[in-house]
């Protein structure tokens, strides 16, 4: 059982939820910890289709919770050990998983929490949910991969003001700028995130994971080489049961089942 | 009448930690002579060594940004390789290339005020600095291709990577001049501004930057730099090893204890 966090899995969709919200969900050592281990068992367990990450109360994740006294005791000794030791496999893992993430922002999502969300495939926000880049506020420069991901996101330009000035961005303004994929009505963004998660955990798995996996190969690859890999990797899902489903379903023009094989 | 004494094609002022480099040729738009990169590499230089220096700020006189390459005069296509034919390579190798990586290799926020016409070169020369305030009147004109050349001073990798692929490959293209909030919309710079409030508003923000934590801005630059050619994975590494040498910085402990007692920190780029 997790303290900080709260995992719930149904039908293939595991709902991971943030939980300490008289924190807005900042993360401490502990949550970090749980996070880690949390992931890496909804990568491993191949019964769960897809994950949706959220927080718990009115914030999505305020970033990591820098009045925590584990944090304070080893932070000036060393802040890249705690990226090294939990954050970084995170996101690895996160990323690395074959099988879609929807985040949805119910709320702020600052530092380290917009990291979460940006490494997420899918994310929708609450109307009233903001993003902040909030590191470069204490000295820091953004981590969780957010250097790596708000110039694939936004672009060089807009990248480097967002790290520099700290901006705190409404959801719309974050969508404008294809930070993210969708905002809702703040009364709406469970059921529409959850009906999201819903269908991608009942949809084609292996095509699913391999769309990640392209899309991650895409950003360092030349066209050339994407090329060969969009090759194999059709090949490969050519060979699947849920493709032979997908095709019958479509010629007999009824719904295709599939069963993520 | 005597003779008008010749003012020099780049002022520079440091105040406040804020060095502003004005480009000065308003009878041209402010087109680039090789004296005028020179001297914008000479302030780059000094920004790198002086450690007072703590944001740069680079806008123009008169109604122009710049006009890019002075085409004209002693601009680069009057320069001629050993075969005797016209070499632009030459002025790119020895001033222009040495200009931008100068620019994005420097260990400070660099601003653009973008006060009007910014073409060919000077778009770019604005689309190399980290942060770019434009004026509502501004133009970013990608002209290179009316005269049958092709974007430089990186204009081919600054565009993809902040407009994306589509956009900058119809901007080389087709060389449309795009209006100041155009380019806002499309991501090219981070903001537009009244005429009128331009220098007040870009001067506001570097005196912001120069009392900043310094060493973060530096690390957020090499970092972001770097994320053009790393993979994730790589970039994580980066993080923690930048986070690490941050998190033992003056300012990071400031950051931390100014957040946890809710007042303004005091920055001192130690």
């Amino acid at each position: 059982m997790y303290e900080k966090i709260d995992l719930a899995v149904a039908d293939g969709l595991a709902t991971l939820t943030l939980n300490a919200p008289d924190k807005l969900n900042a993360v401490s050592r502990k949550m970090i910890a749980e996070l880690k281990e949390c992931w890496e068992g909804l990568a491993n367990d191949a019964s769960v289709r897809a994950v949706l990450l959220t927080g718990a109360g009115r914030g999505f994740c305020a970033g990591a919770d820098l009045a925590d006294p584990d944090r304070e005791a080893s932070a000036a000794a060393d802040s890249g050990a705690a990226l090294d030791k939990f954050f970084n496999p995170v996101i690895r893992t996160m990323r690395a998983m074959p099988k879609p993430i929807v985040a949805a922002v119910n709320g702020v999502a600052a530092g380290v929490g917009m990291s979460f969300a940006m490494a997420a495939d899918i994310a929708v926000a609450a109307k009233s949910a903001s993003f902040l880049q909030a590191f470069a506020r204490i000295g820091l420069l953004p981590d969780g991969g957010s250097t790596w991901f708000l110039p694939r996101l936004v672009g060089d330009a807009r990248a480097r003001a967002l790290a520099m000035l700290a901006p705190q961005i409404s959801a719309e303004q974050a969508r404008q700028w294809g930070l993210i994929w969708d905002v809702v009505e703040d009364t709406e963004l469970m059921k529409t995130a959850t009906e999201l998660a819903r269908r991608l955990a009942d949809g084609p798995t292996l095509s699913l994971a391999r769309i990640k996996e392209a899309m991650n190969r895409a950003s360092g690859n030349p066209l050339a080489a994407q090329l060969d890999v969009e090759r194999d990797f059709q090949r490969e899902l050519g060979r699947s049961a849920d493709f032979k489903e997908g095709v019958a379903a479509f010629l007999a023009k009824r719904k295709p089942t599939f069963k993520g094989k | 009448m005597g003779d008008i004494a010749k003012e020099t094609p780049l002022k520079a002022a440091l105040d406040g930690g804020v060095l502003t480099l004005t480009l000065n040729r308003p009878e041209r738009l402010n087109a680039m002579s090789q004296e005028l990169i020179g001297l914008i590499i000479e302030q780059l230089d000094r920004a790198l060594a002086e450690s007072a220096v703590r944001a740069v700020l680079i806008t123009g006189t008169g109604r122009g940004f710049c006009a890019g390459a002075d085409l004209a005069g002693t601009g680069m296509g009057t320069v001629t390789g050993a075969d005797g034919k016209p070499d632009l390579g030459i002025v790119i190798e020895r001033l222009y290339n040495p200009m931008i990586r100068a620019i994005r290799e420097l260990p400070r926020p660099v601003i653009a005020a973008v006060n009007g016409v910014a073409a060919g070169g000077g778009a770019n020369l604005a689309l190399a600095c980290d942060i770019v305030l434009a004026a509502r009147s501004a133009r970013f004109d990608q002209a290179f291709v009316r005269i049958s050349l092709m974007p430089d001073l990186g204009g081919t990798w600054l565009l993809p990577h902040a407009v994306g692929d589509a956009r900058a490959r119809a901007l080389g293209m087709l060389g449309t001049s795009v209006p100041a909030e155009e380019a806002e919309r499309m991501g090219m710079v981070w903001q537009v501004a009244d005429d009128d409030m331009l220098m007040a508003e870009a001067m506001q923000l570097a005196r912001r930057l120069a009392s900043g934590p310094t060493l973060a801005y530096a690390a957020i630059k090499r970092a972001i730099n770097a994320a053009a050619t790393n993979t994730l994975d790589q970039q994580l590494d980066l993080e923690r090893d930048s986070q690490r040498a941050l998190g033992r910085s003056a300012d990071c402990k400031e950051g931390v204890a100014a957040f946890l007692a809710k007042r303004p920190a005091q920055f001192t780029g130690q």
